[in-house]
């Protein structure tokens, strides 16, 4: 199973969405999870989401091992 | 070289954050400090909104590496001698400390161009994410162009 995590607005739009998911790269993650969920798979789209995988930032065809934590992030306004 | 990067909950001290740079070596001829605070408004589409609160979040783990690797960057391009992070997270009112950026170096303008490089930066690459309470309505802080423009002009060997 790969865990997921959701931060910044993201975490509001994925409240109901799967925390734990089977898949083989991010962008089957994404695909799986607009099935289910449009509007967090349209902001998961958006070009200036990232996807890290146990906290690398990644491709999105980066491979998944059993085990990963994969998180989505939207754009960072720390500071 | 001397690094300190903290991500807390907990307020921080400038004095004792400045005393720890200063005593690291006694070859720092130069300390530039930077301390962020909470605005009491927002500016949306050229209007200002008062605010109540922020809340902080942070990707645990990932946020510590990230900043240590910005450090690592200043620490390669400036001659420094300490380097300071401290960023909050949680909820925080208007006025109080968010970010602190300090660093020490023999002479300044190592110490300027670092400090702001590494809030640049921060700004832009570090997992922290501000939600504002405005009158008992949330909502998320959308990142600014003009950060990224910001980061940019250090990104000769990015």
């Amino acid at each position: 199973m790969i865990k997921l995590l959701f931060f910044g607005r993201l975490g509001d739009v994925a409240c109901d969405a799967p925390k734990l998911i089977e898949a083989n790269t991010p962008a089957e993650i994404r695909d799986l999870l607009a099935a289910d969920f449009p509007e967090l798979g349209r902001q998961l789209r958006e070009p200036q989401v990232l996807v890290s995988v146990n906290q690398m930032i990644v491709s999105w065809n980066q491979p998944l091992a059993a085990g990963s934590e994969v998180a989505f992030l939207p754009p960072v306004t720390g500071g | 070289m001397t690094v300190r990067i903290a991500i807390q909950r907990e307020d921080f001290n400038l004095a004792e954050e400045y005393e720890w740079l200063r005593q690291i070596s006694p070859a720092v001829g130069a300390v530039v400090t930077f301390s962020g605070l909470v605005r009491d408004f927002e500016s949306t589409d050229g209007a200002r909104n008062a605010i109540d609160s922020l809340s902080l979040q942070h990707y645990p783990g990932m946020t510590e590496s990230l900043l240590q690797e910005i450090v690592d960057q200043a620490m390669q391009r400036w001659p420094l001698l300490g380097v300071t992070v401290i960023h909050r997270v949680g909820k925080l009112l208007p006025a109080e400390q968010i970010v602190f950026v300090g660093v020490a170096s023999q002479h300044r303008a190592a110490a300027f161009e670092a400090a702001q490089c590494v809030m640049d930066y921060l700004k832009t690459r570090a997992t922290f994410w501000k939600k504002v309470d405005q009158n008992g309505r949330e909502h998320w802080v959308e990142s600014k162009d003009s950060d990224q423009v910001a980061r940019q002009r250090w990104a000769a060997d990015d």
